[in-house]
């Protein structure tokens, strides 16, 4: 025995002169706060308009406020009273009812869809004749109810977010593509500054072995012209002598040989005046040493290095094969 | 419908932070990404949850008329919002009883003569008030 006081709706029913019609619309008013894009007056309207046979005769302010509560006792209750009293007509009639109210040309909400279904449950109203009677109605199959709990429902009804989500993506790539290109740009920089830093060590390399070459080729000149310096002392010397001695002779003075054919011996290690077997066997033994398949094994660079040398050497040899 | 909550198995109230949790942790990527969808935004998870709330109501309402089986409630709603049944007797017989028991009280007053009790016992209160405050003024005299 409960002491619990009694309900609004239990008090509505208790007052009702018929317990079925104040059941059923208690469920038609359910509907009806289901039903999207409808006024409260609306809403009242159309139950009042739908109900207008009924001989509950009491207000139906109240029905409807326990119906916006969703109060699940009173629904529960309602819908006992209506499966222990509703006789097959009559449950026919009822879904009738609900499916007029919950769609009226609009849309069939999500929400209705399951009560309707709850409704046929209740009433033992099978699915076909649920269907048939829908269509009958409405002009349209029933269907089933959309899913709102998947993806592919909102893509369809939320286009927006999606279209916007899909932009502020597309914003997104641009900007990590652009930060890509920018980091290999940098990258290329770096590496063109190595490449070129590269370079400068390699000429600076070359001027070396250029300035040591020179500096070589300049002591060479200088022992020449210390040399000659010597042969003209001693030309002079003797000359001196010769006149002494009275006899006036021509002497017999050689050139120096040009500049070029010393600097080819100097490149071949001989000094100037070298015979021509001498000039030969020099370029053997350096054609030898410098033979660019020696450094075969080693870097790219040592094998170039040694290809510009052997070509120095071989064009040396060449010249002093053709003037000698 | 599916009810998700119940699916990543957190509790309709979840805060946005629990349910961002929930989703990394999935490994279904199906329902993850749909979790994502209906769940992550706001505007998607409000009307997630009007149609929820209607459809655990649903559920419960089902559970306690024996209608879990039916030929309407099949699939993944059937699946998801089907209660075990609790054990809430039937409102009309609850209601019949409160009647019932109303009724008795309300006869039982009427046979006997509640009114007219009602005043009785209050003349017995009142004279009975009247005596001890006589009996204490006769004592203060006589101290």
């Amino acid at each position: 025995m409960s002491m619990a006081r009694f309900s609004p709706f239990e008090l509505v029913l208790l007052k009702s002169r018929s317990q079925v019609d104040t059941a059923t619309l208690l469920l038609l008013a359910w509907v009806l706060v289901h039903r999207q894009h409808v006024s409260e007056g609306q809403r009242r309207r159309r139950l009042a308009q739908v109900t207008a046979r009924f001989r509950h005769g009491h207000e139906l302010g109240p029905v409807m406020g326990i119906a916006h509560s969703q109060d699940l006792q009173a629904i529960q209750l309602a819908a006992e009273i209506l499966r222990k009293e509703c006789s097959k007509e009559r449950s026919l009639s009822v879904l009738h009812q609900s499916i007029t109210v919950a769609t009226d040309d609009g849309e069939l909400s999500l929400a209705n869809h399951y009560i309707l279904r709850f409704l046929a449950d209740l009433l033992n109203v099978t699915p076909t004749t649920l269907s048939t009677l829908f269509y009958e109605l409405t002009g349209r199959p029933m269907g089933t109810p959309e899913d709102p709990s998947r993806h592919a429902y909102w893509q369809q009804h939320n286009p927006d977010y999606f279209s916007q989500k899909a932009h502020e993506a597309a914003a997104e790539q641009q900007a990590r593509e652009a930060a890509e290109r920018q980091a290999r740009e940098q990258a290329e920089q770096r590496e063109q500054k190595k490449k070129r830093r590269q370079q400068e060590k390699q000429r600076q390399q070359e001027q070396a072995h250029a300035r040591k070459e020179q500096t070589r080729q300049e002591r060479e000149r200088q022992r020449q012209r210390d040399e000659q310096q010597r042969r003209e002392q001693a030309q002079q010397e003797q000359a001196r002598h010769e006149r002494a001695q009275g006899g006036q002779r021509q002497s017999s003075y050689t050139p120096p040989p040009p500049d070029r054919t010393t600097r080819a011996l100097a490149v071949l290690g001989l000094p100037p005046g070298a015979s021509r077997g001498d000039v030969r066997l020099a370029y053997r033994r350096m054609a030898q040493l410098h033979h660019p398949d020696r450094f075969f094994s080693e870097s790219e660079h040592q094998v170039a290095l040694a290809s510009a040398r052997f070509q120095r050497i071989k064009n040396a040899y060449d010249y002093l094969m053709q003037t000698y | 419908m599916r009810d998700l909550y119940q699916r990543l198995s957190l509790s309709s109230a979840a805060s946005e932070h629990d349910i961002q949790n929930a989703v990394e942790r999935c490994q279904n990527s199906a329902l993850r990404q749909d979790a994502e969808t209906v769940l992550a935004v706001n505007a998607h998870r409000e009307a997630y949850d009007t149609l929820h709330q209607t459809l655990n109501d649903i559920g419960c309402l089902r559970a306690r008329l024996g209608l879990t089986h039916g030929a309407h409630w099949q699939g993944d709603v059937a699946n998801d919002f089907s209660l075990p049944p609790d054990h809430a007797i039937s409102r009309h017989d609850e209601l019949v009883d409160r009647v019932s028991n109303a009724v008795s009280l309300y006869n039982r007053w009427r046979r006997w003569r509640g009114p007219w009790l009602l005043v009785a016992m209050f003349a017995t209160g009142a004279g009975i008030g009247i005596v001890v405050g006589f009996a204490l003024c006769l004592g203060l005299a006589a101290g």
